[in-house]
C-alpha cells in the first residue's frame, strides 16, 4: 500500500488521534474517577459509622473492650476501611497497622443517654489502595470501553472515506493521470456521485479538459497555418532576388537572405556584422542616403530612393540599387530597419542608353535638339551665366541638291568633328536640326565669345573634298549670339533672341557672319 | 454478621418513646440517709442505673434497685432520665450482655418495697415517688419530667 497514499494517511491520522483522545480522556478519566471514589468511599464511611454509632456510643459509654474491639473489628472488615481507632477516656483500641493519613475522618462519641456527653472518638482511615484499584478497575473498564468505541468509530470512518471518498477520488486521479489533455477523453463521474461535490469536481475537470482539446485544436490550426505562412514567408524571402536585411537601428544586421550575400559578392565586400546604419559603407555617397532617410524617418514615411553602391576592382559597370528602407516597431518596443535592395543597375543602364539616344543625334552624335534644351535648362535652373549661339550653314542647301544627302551628311559630319575640335570640353554642341547648330559657351565674356565665333567661322569655312564625287567643296555659316541671363531670362525667347540675331548676320551680305544679340538692339536703336 | 444484628438492635432503641402523663408526684433518686454523698449528678445516676458504674463516685460499691414490672413508675424514671422506653431499656441490657456484662440491680415489685429496702441497705441506690420518701432516706437527685 501507497504510504503517503490518502487511505493510510487518513487511518494513520484517525488511528494516532483516536489514541491520543483515549489515552488524555484515560488520564482524566482516571483522575475524576478516583476523585470521585475516594468521595464515595468518604461517605460510604461516614454511612459506616452512621451504621454502627448506636453501637459505638454504647460500647465508649461503657468502655467496654470487648464491644469496642467488635466494632473496630467491623469496621476493619469493611473493604473501604484501612484501619479504626476508637479512643475513649481509659481505652485505645485500634485494629492492626492503625495509621492516621490526611484522609482520616474522626467522628466524636457521645453517650447513647446523653447526646452532649462526650465519650470518645472514632478515627477511620479509608483504604486509599482499595479506593485506587477501584478507580483503576473503572478506568480500565473504561479504557477498554474507549478504546472498543475508538476502535469501532475508527473503522467506520475509514470504511466510509474508503467507500465515499477515497476509492471514488483515487479512481479519478488515476483516469485524470492518464487522460493527455487534448485529447477526447473524459472522466466518469463515480458511482452515487452525480450530485455530490465529486462529482461537480468531474463535471468540472471535464469542462476543462473539453476548452483544452477545443484550445490545443485551436492552436494546433494556428501553428499549422503560421508554419505554412513562415514557410511561405520564407520562401519569399529566401527566394527574393532582391535582398532584403533587417537591422537595428545602429546597423547590427539581425536578417538577411541569400541574395544579399549574392550582392555582396557582386561588389567584393567580406560580409560583417556591421556596416553602419542603413549599411550606408556599401553605398558611394552615404551623405545622399542619409539624408533621403532622415527626412522620410522625420515625416514617418519610408524611404526610397535610387542610389549607387561602392564600385569594386573588378566589376566595370556601377551597381545601381533602389533601396527602401523602413522602420518597425517591433513588440518588444525594439526599433528594426527593413532595408530592401533592388539591383536597377539594367534599368538604369537602359536608360542611361536611351537616355543618350533620345538625345544625341544619330548622324554627328552630337546633343540633339532635346539634349540641348535639357543641359540648357540645368543651366538655367543652376543660374550659370552662358553665351548660346545659333548657327545656320550657308552654301550646304546646293550640295545637297547636287550631290545627294549623302554628300550633305558627310558634310555634316565633318562641320560637327571641325566644331568638337574647335571647342573647349566644357562647351557643349548639338544639331538643332537640319543644318543648324547651337553652341553653348558657359562663363565666357562678351569679347571671349566673340572669339570663338571667329575661331569657328575660320575652320567651317575650309573647303572639304568629297572623295566619291572627287569635288572640293566648302560651306560658310551664319551666327547669333543671346546671352544669358543678360539678354533673356527665359530659354525659348532667349533662343529666339540668338535666332533673331543669326537672321540678322545671314540678311546683311557683307561677309557677317556673326552678330551678338546685344548688338542688334544697339544698331536698332540707331536706326 | 455482627454488623448487622448491632445494627438492627440500636435502631429498635430509637423508636420514639410514648408521651407519658406528667403527674404531681415527681420521681427522686434515693440512698440510704447513712450514706456520705450528698448530691448525684444527672451523668452519675445514668452510669449506674445503665450499668457503666456499680459505685459511687467516693468508690463505694452501689447497688442499684429497679422494679422488676413495667410500672408506670418505671417507665417514667427511665423516660425522664434517658429518654428511652422500657424496651428500648431493655434491648440495651440484652445488646450488652453478650459482651458479658449483666445487669447488676436487684429487682422488686413496687416502689414501697424499694423504699424499704433502701432504708435497709447501705449502699442502695433506687428510685421512689417523692411521696414515699422517708427521713431514713436521702434524696441525691430529682428528675424533672
Amino acid at each position: 500500500m501507497n504510504k503517503s497514499g490518502l487511505v493510510t494517511r487518513l487511518a494513520i491520522i484517525i488511528t494516532f488521534a483516536a489514541a491520543v483522545v483515549g489515552f488524555l480522556s484515560t488520564q482524566v478519566f482516571y483522575r475524576i474517577t478516583y476523585l470521585h471514589e475516594l468521595e464515595i468511599s468518604k461517605q460510604e464511611i461516614v454511612q459506616l459509622n452512621t451504621t454502627v454509632s448506636a453501637t459505638t456510643s454504647i460500647a465508649s459509654y461503657l468502655e467496654d473492650e470487648e464491644l469496642l474491639k467488635e466494632v473496630v473489628n467491623g469496621l476493619v472488615s469493611n473493604s473501604v476501611v484501612s484501619s479504626v481507632g476508637i479512643k475513649t477516656k481509659t481505652l485505645s483500641i485500634a485494629s492492626t497497622n492503625h495509621q492516621i493519613d490526611d484522609n482520616s475522618i474522626e467522628f466524636q462519641l457521645f453517650s447513647p443517654f446523653e447526646k452532649d456527653r462526650e465519650v470518645g472518638s472514632l478515627l477511620i482511615t479509608p483504604n486509599i489502595d482499595h479506593i485506587q484499584s477501584r478507580a483503576e478497575q473503572i478506568s480500565n473498564d473504561n479504557v477498554i470501553a474507549i478504546a472498543v468505541q475508538a476502535s469501532i468509530v475508527t473503522l467506520v470512518v475509514i470504511f466510509v472515506s474508503v467507500v465515499i471518498i477515497t476509492t471514488p477520488i483515487i479512481k479519478i486521479a488515476k483516469q485524470l493521470h492518464q487522460i493527455t489533455p487534448g485529447t477526447s477523453a473524459r472522466l466518469d463521474i463515480p458511482l452515487h456521485h452525480h450530485h455530490s461535490e465529486l462529482g461537480t469536481l468531474v463535471s468540472d475537470i471535464n469542462s476543462v479538459l473539453i476548452k483544452t482539446e477545443q484550445h490545443i485544436k485551436d492552436e494546433r490550426m494556428l501553428r499549422t497555418e503560421v508554419e505554412k505562412l513562415g514557410k511561405n514567408f520564407h520562401m519569399l524571402f529566401e527566394n527574393s532576388t532582391s535582398p532584403i536585411i533587417l537591422t537595428e537601428p545602429k546597423g547590427d544586421i539581425l536578417l538577411y537572405n541569400q541574395a544579399f550575400l549574392k550582392l555582396l559578392e557582386r561588389i567584393n565586400v567580406p560580409f560583417k556584422k556591421n556596416y553602419g546604419p542603413y549599411l550606408s559603407e556599401l553605398f558611394l555617397e552615404p551623405e545622399s542616403l542619409n539624408n533621403r532617410v532622415e527626412i522620410a524617418f522625420g515625416n514617418s514615411e519610408i524611404a526610397s530612393g535610387e542610389f549607387k553602391l561602392q564600385p569594386s576592382e573588378s566589376s566595370e559597370q556601377p551597381i545601381w540599387v533602389q533601396a527602401i528602407i523602413s522602420s518597425s516597431i517591433s513588440d518588444d518596443y525594439k526599433e528594426h530597419y527593413q532595408i530592401t535592395l533592388h539591383d536597377i543597375s539594367k534599368r538604369k543602364l537602359q536608360l542611361e542608353d536611351l537616355d543618350l539616344k533620345a538625345n544625341t543625334d544619330e548622324l554627328t552624335q552630337l546633343l540633339n535638339r532635346r539634349g540641348s534644351e535639357q543641359t540648357l535648362t540645368k543651366f538655367i535652373n543652376s543660374k550659370t551665366p552662358f553665351a548660346l549661339i545659333m548657327m545656320d550653314l550657308n552654301k550646304f542647301k546646293p550640295i545637297n541638291d547636287i550631290y545627294g544627302h549623302d554628300a550633305g551628311d558627310e558634310i555634316l559630319i565633318h562641320i560637327a568633328n571641325q566644331l568638337t575640335v574647335t571647342l573647349r570640353r566644357r562647351d557643349l554642341l548639338s544639331r538643332w536640326g537640319g543644318d543648324e547648330f547651337v553652341i553653348i559657351l558657359p562663363n565666357l565674356t562678351q569679347q571671349e565669345v566673340v572669339e570663338v565665333a571667329i575661331k569657328i567661322n575660320e575652320s567651317i569655312k575650309q573647303s572639304y573634298f568629297l572623295e566619291k564625287y572627287n569635288k572640293e567643296v566648302s560651306v560658310g555659316c551664319s551666327m547669333g549670339a543671346a546671352f544669358y541671363p543678360e539678354d533673356n531670362q527665359d530659354l525659348a525667347s532667349l533662343i529666339a533672341c540668338a535666332d533673331k540675331a543669326m537672321y540678322y548676320a545671314k540678311e546683311s551680305h557683307n561677309n557677317t557672319f556673326f552678330c551678338l544679340y546685344g548688338q542688334l538692339l544697339n544698331e536698332k536703336k540707331v536706326e | 454478621m455482627n454488623k448487622w444484628l448491632s445494627f438492627i438492635l440500636l435502631t429498635s432503641l430509637c423508636l420514639p418513646a410514648y408521651p407519658q402523663t406528667m403527674t404531681n408526684d415527681p420521681i427522686v433518686i434515693v440512698i440510704n440517709a447513712q450514706n456520705p454523698i450528698d448530691k448525684m449528678t444527672r451523668s452519675e445516676v445514668i452510669d449506674i442505673f445503665m450499668g457503666k458504674y456499680v459505685a459511687f463516685a467516693n468508690g463505694d460499691k452501689a447497688i442499684a434497685f429497679d422494679l422488676n414490672s413495667e410500672q408506670d413508675i418505671k417507665k417514667r424514671f427511665y423516660q425522664a432520665l434517658v429518654g428511652r422506653s422500657l424496651a428500648s431499656i431493655n434491648a440495651y441490657w440484652s445488646r450488652i450482655r453478650f459482651s458479658g456484662r449483666m445487669r447488676v440491680s436487684q429487682q422488686f415489685s413496687s416502689s414501697q418495697e424499694v423504699a424499704n429496702e433502701i432504708e435497709g441497705t447501705k449502699l442502695a441506690i433506687g428510685y421512689i415517688p417523692k411521696s414515699l420518701l422517708t427521713n431514713k432516706l436521702k434524696v441525691v437527685y430529682e428528675l424533672n419530667e
